[in-house]
């Protein structure tokens, strides 16, 4: 997506400076985004990039002095190392520090320091020209003074004082309220899997919750709220993709949500994608092998780039094993109106400018004539790919006289991919997980846990991921205590998931503003044997 | 909120101070608040034998790769970061332009410590953002060969985003590497630095 999303703050950001601000006599009236503007691209009201200083005479412009990319989107800051950033929405700068009961709607982030006095806007000017806060103290190194003119200030000012200054959706006293979106294709085992993963996990969630009681209230100042159950809405959606936005659009008006968690795709995910990204809904880790790789864009969140990842590994590999032109040319094979399609196109964008690639696309229910026509035109200097599920990789007819053989592991099912005996000695599938035995231990967890809950396995790696999920949002909700920001929820799974082991599939998981793939490597294997799930490294993990 | 110096001060309680040199002795605020902003220190540490993949797409061996004679100047940093990282490059890119025609006698070294993200590709546009010279170079590689570098340095903190700010200063192969906690000007380095290489 190129352009950012200003949508659901833009109605703030015109109330708040309708209401906050005076207009001075003579004084340019800024456009109505121009305070989202300035905070997110660094971008002035005249349209020229906004200048920072430094001590030390350095300067930052544009995109780098812009106050998102420290106070982050949600304005509630962050924290890097020793580094404390703090806060600065409107109601913080501007109400004397909250230690009772009655500022029950201010969010506890670190950095909130609560017995200082409030900033008015003379002195927050003052603190963004001269960097001085409002007892005259130097404010961090980090901070750079800006020399905004009085229109840009206003309007800053009042972007500040909209952020997060609504109720969020999805946030009642007691309840949060989540939503998992299912399509219509998606595979039904899987489905069934994952929505028996969440629904345990809920309802663990819940067993532990205790029911109303008041606020407590602490003496340092700190509020600790009680917790609150989950709730959780399933989105089934259904028909063509074109229809599942106005969908999605009529499921959260009538029951609207604080964030999707997990959710599972077939064919594709673009439509939940954007839904999210408009109407700023974070999107939480989804079961999808074919997400959207944007990731400019900032409240949809993956695992990894599933099949794309694959395809990147392909094309490496194929570079590093031909680099003296020896291929002549890629021959792709997948089905009709399937992920491979995409992984087929991500994987001819990146070979060598010159190679040709061909595609065979299946399209009968049966796929043995076709595929037996795609593999009688392979010959000894082509490259073969196959972005096959298990079905058709099972009604593969002999295989061709290419040594370079490659298929997905995520479509053919990994180490139980039905590829029959023939194929197993020259192909190498795609594997961007660790091998089951470097897995094993960190495996123990999730398994015990379907055991004792009774999950039954139809679908171990998305009931994996799925609670793997689960675990992520709750260890981060915990985090935020009682601020329940969508963006902020956001901004503290970046920071957060990489704090773990990873009790899944996955390596490692590591994601940062501007990252929203948070597994990014993988590599080949071959079968070990003719028969049987078992196979073994080919290389070594890679990042493409 | 911790002070910045509060907390820097703590990192380096066991660590020698050396006393920042006259160039500031005008101007005794201004002196203080550097001495605030960042703490020297001396470490002996031994760089690991792993390997590293540079911005140019080079899979270099460490040590060798920083032991052609030149004096070292190297941080940690990662292309994603937002705070931090912007401002430490920034003074490296400083720190680059005071040298001037000195500056091919100086490695500048800066090795990312997210490295599955940060690919040479992502790195050299990162160093031409900020308009690295041929002596400035950045490097990635596999996890563990970051973490070996970071931890042989005492600079691991088990993820990226608790890493702190932090410089460090070599005047030639088998030296002390001279340490710099928080976030010292190009000035501040420039002078270190100098002092390092008429010290050899």
């Amino acid at each position: 997506m190129a352009q950012p999303a200003f949508p659901a703050l833009r109605g703030l950001a015109l109330l708040a400076l309708a209401g906050a601000t005076a207009m001075t006599a003579g004084a340019t009236a800024a456009p109505p985004d121009a305070g989202e503007r300035l905070y997110r691209q660094g971008v002035l009201p005249s349209g020229r990039p906004l200048r920072g200083v430094r001590e030390g005479d350095v300067s930052v412009e544009g995109l780098t002095a812009a106050c998102a990319t420290c106070h982050r989107r949600s304005g509630l800051g962050s924290w890097e190392g020793q580094s404390v950033i703090p806060p600065i929405i409107g109601c913080y700068l501007f109400r004397p520090g909250a230690r009772n009961v009655e500022d029950v709607d201010l969010p506890h982030v670190l950095g909130f320091v609560p017995h200082r006095q409030p900033y008015t806007e003379a002195t927050l000017a003052r603190a963004i020209r001269d960097g001085v806060d409002q007892q005259g103290r130097r404010l961090s190194y980090l901070m750079p003074r800006y020399a905004l003119d009085d229109s840009a200030m206003r309007a800053l000012v009042g972007y500040l004082k909209g952020l997060t200054s609504r109720p969020e959706p999805g946030v009642d006293r007691d309840t949060l309220h989540f939503a998992t979106i299912v399509t219509p294709d998606a595979d039904p085992a899987a489905r069934q899997g994952m929505l028996a993963v969440l629904r345990q996990f809920f309802a663990d969630k819940n067993a532990g919750y205790r029911g109303e009681a008041p606020p407590l209230h602490s003496t340092r100042g700190v509020m600790y709220r009680v917790s609150r159950k989950w709730d959780l809405h399933v989105w089934e959606l259904s028909g063509p993709p074109e229809t599942w936005e106005q969908q999605l659009r009529e499921r959260q008006a009538a029951t609207p949500v604080f964030a999707v968690i997990s959710g599972i795709a077939g064919r594709t995910w673009a439509p939940v994608h954007a839904f999210c990204e408009h109407t700023s809904l974070p999107c939480l880790l989804p079961n999808v092998d074919l997400p959207v790789a944007a990731e400019q864009d900032f409240y949809p969140v993956y695992f990894s780039k599933g099949v794309l990842l694959e395809a990147s590994l392909i094309a490496r590999r194929l570079r590093d094993e031909h680099a003296g032109a020896t291929l002549r040319r890629v021959v792709q094979v997948y089905r009709e109106g399937d992920v491979g399609e995409a992984a087929a196109a991500a994987l001819q964008a990146e070979l060598p400018a010159g190679l040709p690639s061909v595609v065979h696309v299946l399209r009968s229910a049966s796929a043995r004539q076709d595929l037996a026509a795609a593999i009688a035109g392979v010959a000894g200097g082509d490259a073969l790919v196959l972005w096959l599920r298990p079905a058709d990789l099972a009604a593969l007819p002999a295989p061709p006289a290419t040594p370079a053989v490659f298929l997905s592991g995520i479509l053919g099912g990994l180490e139980g991919a039905p590829l029959p005996s023939a194929w197993r000695v020259a192909a190498r599938m795609t594997y961007p997980y660790d091998l089951p035995a470097q897995r094993k231990v960190r495996m123990g967890f999730p398994l015990g846990w379907f055991t004792v809950r009774h999950i039954p396995v139809v679908a171990e790696r998305v009931e994996t991921d799925t609670y793997l999920a689960c675990v992520i949002l709750s260890e981060t909700l915990g985090h935020m205590q009682d601020s329940f920001v969508r963006d902020y929820l956001v901004e503290r799974v970046e920071a957060l998931v990489s704090h773990r082991l990873v009790n899944g599939y996955y390596p490692r998981l590591g994601l940062a503003p501007g990252q929203r793939f948070a597994s990014k490597g993988g590599r080949l294997v071959r079968f070990s044997g003719l028969q049987g799930p078992a196979v073994v490294a080919d290389g070594d993990w890679t990042i493409p | 909120m911790r002070p910045l110096n509060a907390a820097l001060a703590a990192a380096t309680l066991s660590a020698a101070v050396l006393a920042v040199g006259p160039a500031w002795a005008t101007e005794p605020h201004a002196h203080d608040h550097a001495m605030k902003r960042a703490t020297r220190s001396t470490v002996d540490a031994t760089l690991p034998t792993v390997e590293l993949v540079r911005d140019d797409g080079e899979t270099v061996s460490l040590p060798a790769e920083l032991d052609d004679g030149r004096p070292v100047v190297l941080n940690f940093v990662f292309t994603s970061c937002a705070s931090i990282c912007p401002a430490m490059t920034h003074i490296f890119a400083q720190l680059q332009d005071r040298l001037g025609s000195a500056r091919d006698r100086v490695h500048m070294v800066s090795i990312s410590i997210d490295p599955e993200q940060d690919t040479p590709e992502r790195l050299a546009a990162y160093a031409r953002r900020y308009h690295a010279g041929p002596q400035w170079h950045f490097y990635t590689g596999t996890t563990e060969a970051s973490v070996a570098v970071q931890r042989a340095l005492g600079t691991f903190r088990g993820d990226k985003m608790d890493h702190t700010a932090v410089t460090f200063l070599r005047a030639s192969p088998g030296a002390r590497w001279v340490r710099i906690d928080g976030f010292a000007s190009a000035d501040e380095l420039a002078h270190a630095f100098q002092e390092l290489v008429a010290s050899r």
